[in-house]
């Protein structure tokens, strides 16, 4: 899957120890005002058994950006921190937020190596981004992207129906459907949905148990 | 006698205070830059304009082979005053630390930010022990934000702090050119104005003359957001027609 780890490989493992894989699908839809970006909440041993149920798998890095991760789940979440932490000293240091492009040269810097293959989703004075990042450092922005092991499925749910003038709420449905196509397919997503819409106000994360819900205000949990 | 080597001993290291607080090889480290020929630095809304006097000891020497004001990245010019050698090595510092930007964010140094990187690092020779501090002060000019952006214009002296100015001298006889800048400085100056007044002000460190011949000048304009070294040729025409070269 375009040189990334494949996530189903559970086995690869830390001193041979089996580890933990999100196998995973994440989505993120680039609209007019904002970038959205979607996950399934399952988290799995060796793609074979579910480990946790409840897995938040968008984190948030900057003031107006988030990343999904998807691979191995420790490496995902240590590298969310070094993101996080650099955007901080960045910020701390010369009095303005990261622009998206510092971040996601940053973020391409900070991913080689890792068994990682997050999608970077921000705003900045220029507008809503989406960046799609491999092991490798490779970064390629694009309006709406997918990682993970239900990656073709979860595409092909967004692959002629976006729209690329659509608002934040429009392009959270898109994407939360996709999150669901794919779940019903791929064995290592599932257990419903997280969502961020991030727009110039911040990152709004919340929980959703179906895609159905998404529609729907006060079918959630906030999640920060 | 005990007394009198106790007091030589706070400018022997540089990491020592003396018992009124002060650090007497930084301040040594500022008289080294006030032996150094005069650079000057304007800011204008148009971009900064950085020029330099400096001293040929021969017939014989290179003018240009006396470098005063160096380019730091395609957007900031640096200009130095002190020890020579103390300011190059800066100059790289700064050189590094732009292209360090490039490769972590994919963007230019904002000037700011590089004045701070340059600064830390004098900071960093004021508080070590074994090594003296940098004999050289610079001014850092550019413009932030690519073509159209927002001009900038800095200071840093060998104590490692960093100073924002509209208009600036540092090196020999800068507290003149100073009084003449405070004088003479408007706000709105187009860059043009701001290069000649950079040049008359370095002119009145050398008895209302300045010799084109060592002297150098670059701008850093808004319109493009690049650093641009005057040419010799140029930067005689401008001393000749504001009527400061010593034929005058």
């Amino acid at each position: 899957m375009n040189g990334q780890p494949d996530p189903l490989a559970g086995e690869s493992s830390a001193g041979g120890a089996p580890t933990y894989s999100t196998g995973t699908t994440t989505v993120g839809v680039v609209a007019s005002d904002g970038v959205v970006l979607a996950t399934d909440r399952r988290a799995s041993l060796g793609g074979r058994f579910v480990s946790n149920k409840r897995t938040v798998k968008v984190e948030r890095i900057h003031p107006t950006a988030a990343i999904t991760l998807s691979g191995s789940v420790g490496g995902a979440q240590a590298y969310a921190r070094q993101l996080r932490a650099q955007a901080r000293l960045y910020e701390t240091r010369r009095g303005e937020p990261m622009g998206m492009d510092a971040l996601a040269t940053a973020a391409g810097n900070a991913l080689r190596g890792l068994p990682v293959s997050p999608l970077l989703g921000g705003v900045d004075a220029d507008g809503p981004r989406l960046f799609q990042l491999d092991a490798a450092g490779g970064v390629l922005e694009d309006e709406y992207g997918a990682t993970g092991s239900g990656t073709q499925v979860a595409i092909g749910a967004i692959e002629g129906r976006y729209d690329p003038g659509a608002g934040v709420e429009t392009a959270a449905e898109l994407a939360a459907d996709a999150v669901a196509t794919a779940s019903e397919r791929d064995t290592a997503s599932g257990n419903g949905l997280v969502v961020a819409r991030i727009t110039a106000d911040g990152v709004d994360l919340r929980e959703y148990d179906t895609a159905a819900a998404v529609a729907v205000a006060g079918d959630e949990e906030v999640v920060n | 006698m005990q007394g009198n080597s106790q007091q030589q001993a706070y400018d022997r290291g540089i990491t020592i205070f003396s018992p009124d607080g002060r650090l007497y090889q930084v301040e040594y480290a500022r008289e080294a830059v006030k032996r150094g020929s005069p650079t000057v630095g304007v800011r204008t809304p148009e971009g900064v304009a950085l020029a330099a006097a400096g001293r040929t000891r021969s017939p014989l020497q290179v003018p240009e082979s006396v470098e005063k004001i160096h380019e730091a990245d395609a957007h900031v010019g640096i200009g130095t005053a002190g020890h020579a050698a103390d300011g190059r090595r800066l100059v790289d510092v700064a050189r590094r630390e732009a292209q360090v930007e490039r490769l972590r964010y994919d963007q230019p140094v904002g000037v700011e930010s590089l004045t701070k990187a340059v600064t830390d690092h004098v900071q960093e020779y004021t508080q070590t022990g074994g090594a003296r501090p940098y004999g050289a002060a610079l001014l850092v000019g550019g413009v932030d934000g690519g073509p159209g952006g927002t001009p900038r214009l800095f200071e840093t002296d060998p104590s490692g702090t960093p100073y924002e100015w509209r208009a600036v001298a540092i090196g020999g006889d800068s507290g003149g050119i100073r009084d003449y800048l405070e004088r003479e400085y408007e706000e709105g100056l187009s860059l043009e104005a701001g290069t000649d007044l950079a040049l008359s002000a370095l002119a009145e460190s050398g008895d209302g003359t300045l010799d084109p011949e060592g002297a150098s000048a670059a701008t850093v304009a808004v319109e493009t957001g690049r650093y641009e070294r005057m040419a010799p040729t140029t930067l005689r025409d401008r001393v000749e027609e504001l009527g400061l070269d010593a034929a005058n």
